[in-house]
């Protein structure tokens, strides 16, 4: 076997596994390696998945994915104390049976095995259990990978390492991670059968939903997220670590009384946790990418480039990551020479429409930086609703006043609540 | 050159194996592993090549499932893979196996030695090294802590309870290997990409002419709940001691 390869990717997770695909599929020799015992197995992800960036990557391949349920029902949760506010946005047209459903609930474990063995079945030669150490430089390139005692050569190695990149880290292109600019998230996957999931849900047989939650995070930056998968749901919550250490709280006790809110708990009753697992995501959006994500003979894509996208009422990172490795692998096949695959690979990102999709959502970091959204928001808009819905006999508060009492009790103003409006007209 | 075989089996990983409430197993979600002792005999077979200057050929019997097995033995250091596929595995009894391995070895030419773990992980029965034995009509060395080579005489520690015996024997033979034997390294990565390129030669079941009908049959197979009595103590610190005191001595465990 020669010891060099025309690409090393580092990490088997969607970034990794869709950039071998790719590279693969396209005759190049390439290396897939990965530190877990089998892509996936300590991946950790809510789990919604936007099929474009699959069929972006072959056509056909969502028929025969690793998927949980189309997402058929978009909710919105906010909690205030015991009370709660759900919105449930049914659209029928997100699955229909003539097209490839917009969107899916995943488990990653499975997904993530899967994606790789495509790339195997297309000739990559995946290396699991195998955890990369460092980077072989040369004359200032970037050249090849230590892992253990061995060392392995490549025309171009891509970072796919995920957050907090290691690899970037050692490249010289990304600093050591700002407490500020990445979440952390824990998530439980609780095993139901599909009757329960589907009566709870309100679903049908082969209908999914998935639901961000707001006032779940006791005031902390943050906020939930449920989805139900075929025969489990998946339920967690990700948080500002800064904030958590300040407010002396721990992000476990958060969560378990997250889970025993009543609301919730009647979703989960009688479930089996078979799944529990703690990750990093970063939250800076736009201004979270690294200033250069390229250095001659290497690229970073997916999370290790700071590609995701949360605003809040979804996060976005699986499709960045696949999107980033098409890109990186069609740079790397398009180069006649390493050193132009970093400039390539930038104008890929462009073109596909992935950066300036992270420019425009960029506003979304300032409104997620008000710190009253957490909790006081999700209390006024519950305690609206007790008002709204209270009858007891007697001549009732006028909604005006009932409403302008509310955002008193909340320590909060008209004025506040119309900044926060305008801000968020401008960054949509 | 003289080929030493490292048989193994691909079992289920224990973390996986779910027993439900009504004590029924469900191996369902379980991924396959190489049996952890076998990971030991694995890597005596390589050592033993190294000795011998020989060969080491890893040796399976199993349903489909145990392709997966293939590049993860080859990682290992053996140098060809041999996979016998059949789905009598499923329901293989120890003569079962040691037939269909028996057979899979007479194919391998000028086999030296055969190497076995004492037992496998998951069941541990004890038989397949003595029973390929049997077949072969070859000497057998079980509890192998140690192996040493003089030309082609093998001296083997073998260990028990409290006793360490030492045989020789001369190849070829069979012999049933301890965990302790060595420490199996986890593969690094050019032994992972060496892997998958290595050769591979699968033997049907069927193609093998032996008989692979069990002679024993599973009956059941149940999930096992330790009883525990969950005697909780609260109160001070000194009745919590007395009483736990008492409490062992109840039991005649103090
Ligand atoms: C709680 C939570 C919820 C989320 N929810 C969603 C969601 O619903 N939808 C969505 O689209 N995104 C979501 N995300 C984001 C999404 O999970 C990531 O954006 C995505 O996984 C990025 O993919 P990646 O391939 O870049 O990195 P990863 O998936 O992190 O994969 C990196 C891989 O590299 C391997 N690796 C790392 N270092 C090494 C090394 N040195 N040597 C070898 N291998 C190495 C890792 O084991 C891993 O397999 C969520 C994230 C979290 C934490």
């Amino acid at each position: 076997m020669s010891d060099k390869f025309d690409a090393i990717i580092i990490g088997a997770g969607p970034a990794g596994s869709a950039c071998a695909y790719t590279l693969a599929k396209a005759g190049k020799e390439v290396a897939l390696i990965e530190r877990g015992d089998t892509p996936g197995s300590k991946n950790v992800t809510g789990g919604r998945f936007y099929t474009y960036a699959l069929e972006m990557l072959d056509e056909k391949l969502c028929e025969e994915a690793a998927l949980e349920r189309p997402v058929t029902h978009e909710q919105f949760m906010m909690l205030g104390g015991e009370r709660s506010i759900t919105i449930d946005y049914h659209d029928p047209s997100f699955h229909t049976p003539e097209s490839v459903p917009m969107s899916y609930t995943i488990l990653r474990a499975r997904f993530d095995e899967w994606l790789a063995q495509k790339a195997e079945e297309n000739g990559a030669l995946l290396a699991c259990g195998i955890k990369v150490d460092d980077l072989l430089e040369e004359n200032g390139k970037i050249v090849g990978i230590v892992a253990g005692e061995d060392e392995m050569y490549a025309d171009v190695v891509v970072a796919a390492d995920g957050v907090n990149s290691f690899m970037g880290q050692k490249a010289g292109l990304i600093k050591d991670l700002d407490a500020h600019t990445v979440g952390v998230g824990v998530k439980e996957v609780i095993e139901l059968s599909p009757d329960v999931i589907e009566a709870r849900f309100c679903l049908r047989s082969g209908q999914g939903a998935a639901r961000m939650i707001l006032g779940c995070t006791e005031g902390i930056h943050g906020g939930g997220f449920l989805y139900t998968n075929q025969e489990s749901i998946s339920l967690g919550c990700v948080f500002m670590p800064d904030q958590v250490a300040q407010y002396k709280k721990s992000v476990h006790e958060i969560y378990q009384n997250m889970k025993m809110h009543p609301s919730i708990y009647s979703l989960i009753e009688g479930g089996k946790t078979i799944e529990y697992g703690a990750h990093l995501v970063s939250e800076a959006g736009y201004r979270g990418i690294p200033s250069r994500l390229h250095r001659e003979g290497f690229l970073m894509a997916g999370d290790a480039a700071g590609l995701v996208m949360n605003t809040g009422y979804s996060i976005r990172g699986i499709d960045l990551a696949m999107v980033s490795g098409i890109a990186a692998a069609k740079a790397i096949i398009r180069a006649a020479h390493p050193y132009e695959a970093g400039p390539l690979y930038m104008k890929e990102l462009e073109n596909t429409g992935l950066i300036p999709s992270m420019k425009k959502m960029d506003g979304f970091f300032d409104i997620l930086e008000t710190p009253w959204i957490y909790d006081r928001v999700p209390n006024l808009a519950t305690g609206v609703f007790s008002d709204l819905f209270s009858v007891h006999g007697q001549v009732p508060q006028s909604i005006k006043n009932s409403v302008l009492q509310r955002i008193k009790e909340n320590r909060l103003s008209l004025w506040q609540l119309a900044k926060l409006g305008l801000k968020g007209v401008k960054s949509l | 050159m003289s080929r030493i075989v490292a048989c193994y089996k691909w079992v289920a990983e224990e973390a996986d194996i779910r027993i439900n409430a009504d004590l029924s197993v469900d191996l369902s979600k379980a991924k396959g592993k190489i049996s952890d002792y076998d990971r030991n005999a694995i890597e005596a077979a390589v050592q033993a090549a190294e000795a011998l200057g020989g060969k080491a050929v890893s040796l399976t019997f199993g349903t489909q499932k145990a392709k997966a097995s293939l590049k993860d033995v080859l990682s290992r250091g053996p140098e060809e893979g041999c996979w016998v596929n059949g789905e009598e595995a499923d329901n293989a009894d120890s003569s079962v196996t040691a037939r269909a391995l028996a057979a899979a070895i007479k194919k391998i030419e000028d086999v030296s030695l055969i190497i076995c773990a004492e037992g496998a992980s998951d069941t541990y029965a004890r038989q397949i090294g003595p029973r390929i034995g049997a077949i072969l009509n070859l000497p057998v060395i079980t509890s192998v802590a140690k192996m040493t080579f003089v030309g082609e005489t093998l001296q083997a520690v073998r260990k028990l309870d409290d006793c360490l015996q030492t045989v020789e024997v001369e190849l070829p033979a069979v012999v049933a290997v301890l965990p302790e034997i060595n420490s199996a390294p986890i593969p690094g990565l050019k032994a992972v990409m060496a892997a998958g390129k290595k050769p591979v030669t699968e033997y049907k079941s069927a193609d093998l002419g032996v008989d692979l009908t069990p002679k024993t049959q599973v009956t059941a197979f149940k999930g096992y709940v330790m009883q525990r009595k969950n005697i909780i103590l609260s109160g001070d610190v000194g009745e919590n001691v007395a009483a736990l005191v008492a409490a062992l001595r109840k039991e005649g465990v103090l």
